[in-house]
């Protein structure tokens, strides 16, 4: 018995014979592929199917069907993964960015900022005399300092204070005091120029404190709080 | 008291001694139910392959058997892969030639001479290789060494014939069309292998079997039937030093030098991660293939790889059993619990320089995703959580099955033929058998994930398949998210 049997070797673990009794129907001369007798339709030989060219798309690497992809397979993926990763990583910050700025939409507007500083020029006010100043509601005192005036709070013993706190702590420059006007105690606005000390004196319950803005004497616990504020230039002072 | 303890331990005693002496005769022949011989011994016993070399190249090897039949036939280094575009099919045609009869033994004379002897002539061809093989009777085998010979070197070629021929080849292609399992397949290694010799069939395109003519067959049998591409391999009742005898006479013609020195080199094929769908929803059931590239035959890596395989398994519905079966497979358990599919296998398909690991599904239109998704859970189980166990009973299945599948002269020459084309000796089965017990599972996790883990399959499905994942998820189910 002479048989043909087609085995594409496909599986080593286990063999697959077809076997195809062709001889008896062959009719000479039949030359068509006949379709196949599948329910849905014609279907052509598998093996007509070309696969389309697909070397515009493919790396370089790849171009050479004759080379094996084996040995750039990881540096490609290296590079699609770290492409990856940068867009991920530019991604999340861009979303960030635009959901931050929405949000940050909703808070407070220039203007309501613009508020919340207050600019002084500086050659407004004269030696030892001392400004008051309207600043986000409360009073502000911007005092110029004599010589003699910053010589002798730079000399005070800390331990005598209430609120210990060297005068060089609480000034930027020594020629401009810049504390708030209320009254640690209570609240009420001390008067300038005026008290023991040479500072402030608060009449309301007669704390004084001296021209550092410490308090010396009387029902005040603290110091008169002294504000953010820097000097853009020796002229100009912004608060806040 | 003391004394009818005593008495009571004798006679306790006595019948203890009775029935260890009835015992013995039973024991005796419960012993005689086992294996005299170990099986490292009978590994090491298994008949030796021959393996000798004519000047021309051609060489011959044998496993004398002891059988009263022998299967003998001649393996040639051709196929698919060494055809071009022009001539993709050209190997099969000539198979389907080269009953036609040759100069000596015109066709009636030859089927004259096999159907006396009462032998069977057959023939197949691969990507790689062709046989052509005849089994009869150990006595007939002088005069089937003939035939073969005249067949292999002398085929007529006749032009009426191959007209004939071209009708039947059409024909053949036609009735493949309906087995799906080989059009999956077919359609996986043409996309795999896409742009390269590897991704063509074996039966070519429609066209070709049209259009090939007298001429190209000639060429092909003259530039790929050389001595040192050949093998005469013959198992049975087969003395090798007769067989080498019979093949200096017979064989001696083969050339072994070719036309302008154009020496076919294969070069290497490239793998391409794609996929390839044909979608046919009047089909009832999906035939799905997903595969990476492997390892070569010759590759250290091979015996690995087909333990892992053997870890995964195998599946089809007449496994016995039902709901209740125990399979070790944890691939086939789901399959069997969810109802994911009809049948699975996992499959190697080694060449020289490459090759295709994969899985090979049938399922029907509702299961496929669910189906894939355990296929490459298992792949990614291979690459990471592989036990002892799993590697234990995996290298028993595959010893059981390498030496259960020589279960016949033709298997045995068979694997003769492919192994001396493939790596130039046969391994005996004791090396086989050492090699997969040198498998651990932290090789097998390590050269799986050599070979599987994070790299771009190569997809092919047939039927009815929407179901079937996009592409872009099959290709991120190949790593696991694991810090």
């Amino acid at each position: 018995m002479m048989s043909t049997v087609i085995r594409p070797g496909v599986f080593s673990s286990y063999y697959q014979v077809t076997k195809h009794g062709v001889k008896s129907l062959v009719l000479p001369g039949a030359k068509e592929l006949l379709p196949a007798a599948a329910p849905a339709g014609t279907r052509l030989a598998h093996t007509d199917i070309k696969i389309p060219d697909f070397s515009d798309y493919r790396r370089p690497e790849v171009l050479n069907p004759q080379k094996s992809s084996q040995e750039s397979s990881e540096a490609r993926r290296a590079f699609s993964y770290l492409v990856t990763g940068v867009t991920t990583v530019i991604g999340v910050y861009a979303a960030k960015t635009v959901v931050t700025q929405f949000i940050s939409s909703m808070s407070a507007s220039a203007d309501v900022l613009a508020l919340s500083k207050i600019e002084i020029k500086l050659g407004d006010i004269p030696e030892g005399k001392n400004m008051t100043f309207k600043w986000r509601g409360k009073p502000l005192f911007v005092r110029h300092r004599t010589e003699k005036e910053i010589a002798a709070e730079a000399d005070v013993n800390l331990g005598e204070l209430r609120d210990p706190q060297h005068d060089k702590d609480r000034v930027l420059n020594p020629k401009w005091v810049i504390v708030l006007g209320v009254c640690t105690h209570l609240g009420c606005v001390p008067i300038a120029n005026a008290g023991e000390y040479g500072g402030y004196y608060c009449p309301c319950h007669g704390s004084h404190y001296d021209a550092s803005g410490r308090i010396r004497k009387g029902p005040a616990p603290l110091n008169l709080e002294v504000p953010y504020y820097e000097f853009p230039d020796e002229e100009t002072v912004i608060v806040g | 008291m003391a004394a009818s303890v005593c008495r009571v331990g004798s006679t306790v005693g006595r019948v203890l001694a009775k029935t260890r002496s009835e015992l013995q005769p039973i024991l005796l022949s419960l012993r005689r139910g086992q294996a005299s011989v170990s099986y490292a011994q009978s590994l090491a016993g298994a008949p030796e392959t021959h393996v000798s070399v004519l000047d021309n190249g051609l060489r011959i090897a044998s496993e004398d058997t002891g059988h009263a039949t022998c299967t003998v036939g001649v393996w040639i280094s051709a196929g698919s892969r060494y055809e071009s575009e022009k001539n993709n099919g050209a190997g099969f045609f000539l198979e389907h030639m080269a009953f036609k009869g040759t100069k000596k033994h015109p066709q009636t004379a030859l089927e004259q001479q096999v159907e006396s002897m009462g032998a069977h002539l057959s023939a197949y061809t691969s990507r790689e290789h062709t046989a052509f093989y005849m089994k009869t009777f150990t006595k007939d085998l002088p005069k089937a060494v003939e035939l073969l010979s005249d067949v292999v070197q002398n085929c007529t070629l006749n032009e009426a014939d191959i007209e004939q021929q071209r009708s039947v080849v059409l024909r053949e292609m036609e009735e493949v069309e309906g087995n799906l399992q080989e059009v999956c397949l077919d359609l996986l290694h043409a996309t795999a292998y896409q742009g390269t010799p590897l991704g063509q069939s074996v039966l070519g395109p429609s066209s070709n079997a049209r259009n090939l003519t007298r001429q190209d067959l000639v060429d092909y049998v003259s530039s790929h039937y050389k001595g040192p591409r050949m093998v005469l391999a013959a198992a049975g009742g087969v003395n090798h030093d007769e067989l080498v005898g019979m093949a200096k006479s017979h064989f001696s013609g083969l050339s072994f030098q070719y036309e302008g020195d154009a020496v076919p080199v294969l070069s290497p094929c490239r793998f391409t991660g794609s996929e390839i769908c044909m979608r046919d929803d009047g089909l009832p059931l999906a035939h799905i293939a997903i595969a990476v590239e492997g390892a070569s035959v010759s590759s250290p890596d091979i015996v690995p790889l087909m333990v892992a395989n053997a870890i995964v398994g195998s599946y089809d519905l007449t496994y016995g059993g039902g709901k209740t079966q125990h399979l070790s497979s944890r691939l086939a358990r789901l399959a069997v619990e969810d109802n994911l599919c009809h049948s699975f296998q996992a499959f190697h398909s080694a060449y020289s320089d490459t090759g295709l690991l994969g899985i090979y599904f049938v399922s029907d239109k509702h299961h496929i995703d669910d189906m894939m998704h355990w296929t490459q859970n298992a792949w990614m189980n291979l690459c990471t959580t592989v036990t002892d166990s799993d590697v234990v009973r995996a290298q028993n299945a595959l010893k059981a099955s390498l030496i259960a599948q020589l279960n016949g002269t033709t298997p045995i020459c068979d694997d003769i033929g492919r192994q001396v084309l493939n790596y130039g000796r046969r391994i005996p089965l004791a090396e086989w058998s050492a090699r997969i017990d040198a498998v651990t599972p932290r090789m097998v996790r390590d050269i799986c994930s050599k070979y599987i883990y994070d790299k771009c399959p190569a997809v092919a499905a047939v039927g009815p398949i929407e179901q079937l994942p996009d592409y872009n998820r099959m290709r991120s189910a190949m790593y696991w998210l694991r810090f």
